[in-house]
């Protein structure tokens, strides 16, 4: 009965190992570390991992009740150990992200589509108190025209008070496959026209941001 | 000059170590706030002396409207000093919340007297907002700061802690300059307070 279990045991282990959601999220927690702007949430690839973190942590407990050796258990741990850190960091960065571009994001619907419920409730959240703060200590004390938190004053056409993300930094990226000028931007056509599959290259990341978002192309 | 205090603030902010705090420089803050009152009412004298010399205040432009524009500006140079004083000092605050703990209370005395009241009051609300996702996600996210190598990490414990600390796997007995071998995840909130030290080799 015992080794029955246990080899059922690791046949989920091997399922676990063999499937490719970990190294999906590696994918993704690169991409989101180097990006200068928030990518689209991963939603039911976190949702996946959570589960096999779910599983995995069962399995550990059955390894110790079946009294495996403890070498294996430290082993299996550790894997799992590596997972929960990918997916802690990978949510960590966007929401250090969100901190950094508050404002920004909350006005920009496109970059507000791109986050999780949970975060875009902690989003809304941090906008109420960040500005509560900055009103109680600046805004309050100056002119009536000029207590925008958006605006510079009242004479200001565009919200120009507001911290964008800068997206001409440099990146590091390799394509996945050979891209041609079709996979780019037509108005970026004069500065990037191919790349060569699995070449490392360093460019200003506006200009690989269609492939990003495509699946193309990895930052490192 | 005009905006010379707005530099000194943002100066003040960038000559501090990255990451770290500086007390909240109220004096020359306030000096500043002033400055922009002072802009204000003298942008107004202006737009008044036109006005009573019945010149269109939107066309005209002569030394009246430019006096003006200075002062705009100035005030405009002003407030994004002061703003930039703020937002960057509130960024440091929101990083304490990931690196040293997400009570008030926890954070060390030396931090705790640089901030203003309304920083303290912030620090707060914005712990609780991370709190707050984290329950909602159902995962702690200021452990594991580092990528893992060893589950288990050897530890000194550097401060009184006192007894039967609840770890995930076991209470501890964690006396000043006792040594154990934790879990890392259990370990790492203790480290990032100065409680404990990892030992190394």
């Amino acid at each position: 009965m015992a080794t029955e279990e246990s080899a059922s045991v690791m046949d989920d282990y091997e399922m676990l190992i063999s499937t490719t959601d970990v190294a999906l999220l590696k994918r993704a927690w690169r991409n989101e570390k180097a990006a200068p702007e928030i990518l689209q949430f991963e939603s039911s690839l976190v949702q996946r991992i959570k589960e096999q973190i779910e599983l995995a942590e069962q399995n550990e407990e059955i390894f110790e009740a079946n009294n495996i050796e403890p070498l294996t258990v430290s082993l299996y741990q550790m894997d799992l150990d590596r997972t929960q850190f990918l997916l802690r960091s990978y949510l960590r960065v966007r929401l250090q992200k969100i901190e950094k571009y508050l404002f920004y994001v909350l006005k920009t619907d496109e970059y507000l589509n791109r986050l999780s419920k949970q975060e875009q409730m902690f989003a809304r959240r941090c906008t109420d108190d960040l500005g509560s703060h900055l009103d109680e200590t600046v805004l309050a004390k100056l002119p009536d025209n000029y207590r925008s938190i958006l605006k510079q004053s009242i004479t200001s056409e565009e919200d120009d008070m507001v911290p964008a993300p800068r997206l001409d930094t440099f990146v590091i990226c390799k394509a996945k496959q050979y891209l041609s000028g079709l996979d780019f931007e037509p108005e970026y056509s004069m500065e990037i026209t191919e790349m060569e599959r699995d070449l490392l290259t360093f460019v200003c990341y506006k200009f690989v941001k269609k492939p990003l978002e495509n699946g193309k192309i990895d930052l490192v | 000059m005009y905006a010379r205090k707005g530099y000194e603030l943002v100066k003040d902010l960038a000559n501090g170590e990255k990451g770290q705090l500086q007390p909240f420089n109220e004096d020359l803050f306030n000096q500043v706030v002033d400055q922009c009152t002072q802009h204000y009412l003298e942008l107004q004298a202006l737009i008044r002396k036109m006005q009573e010399e019945s010149v269109d205040v939107r066309e005209t432009r002569n030394s009246d409207h430019y006096g003006a524009l200075i002062h705009h500006l100035s005030l405009i140079r002003n407030k994004r000093c002061l703003m930039a004083y703020v937002h960057n000092r509130a960024e440091v605050i929101q990083n304490f919340a990931w690196k040293v703990g997400l009570e008030l209370l926890e954070l060390p005395e030396e931090i705790q007297e640089k901030l203003s009241p309304s920083e303290k009051n912030y620090f707060g609300k914005h712990s609780s907002a991370l709190q707050s996702y984290m329950a909602e996600v159902g995962i702690d996210l200021n452990v594991d700061m580092v990528p893992p190598k060893d589950p288990y990490i050897k530890v000194r414990v550097l401060d009184d802690m006192g007894e039967g600390i609840l770890l995930s796997d076991k209470t501890a007995n964690l006396a000043r300059h006792s040594m154990h071998f934790l879990k890392r995840t259990d370990a790492e909130q203790y480290i990032a307070r100065g409680l404990m030290e990892e030992l190394t080799g």
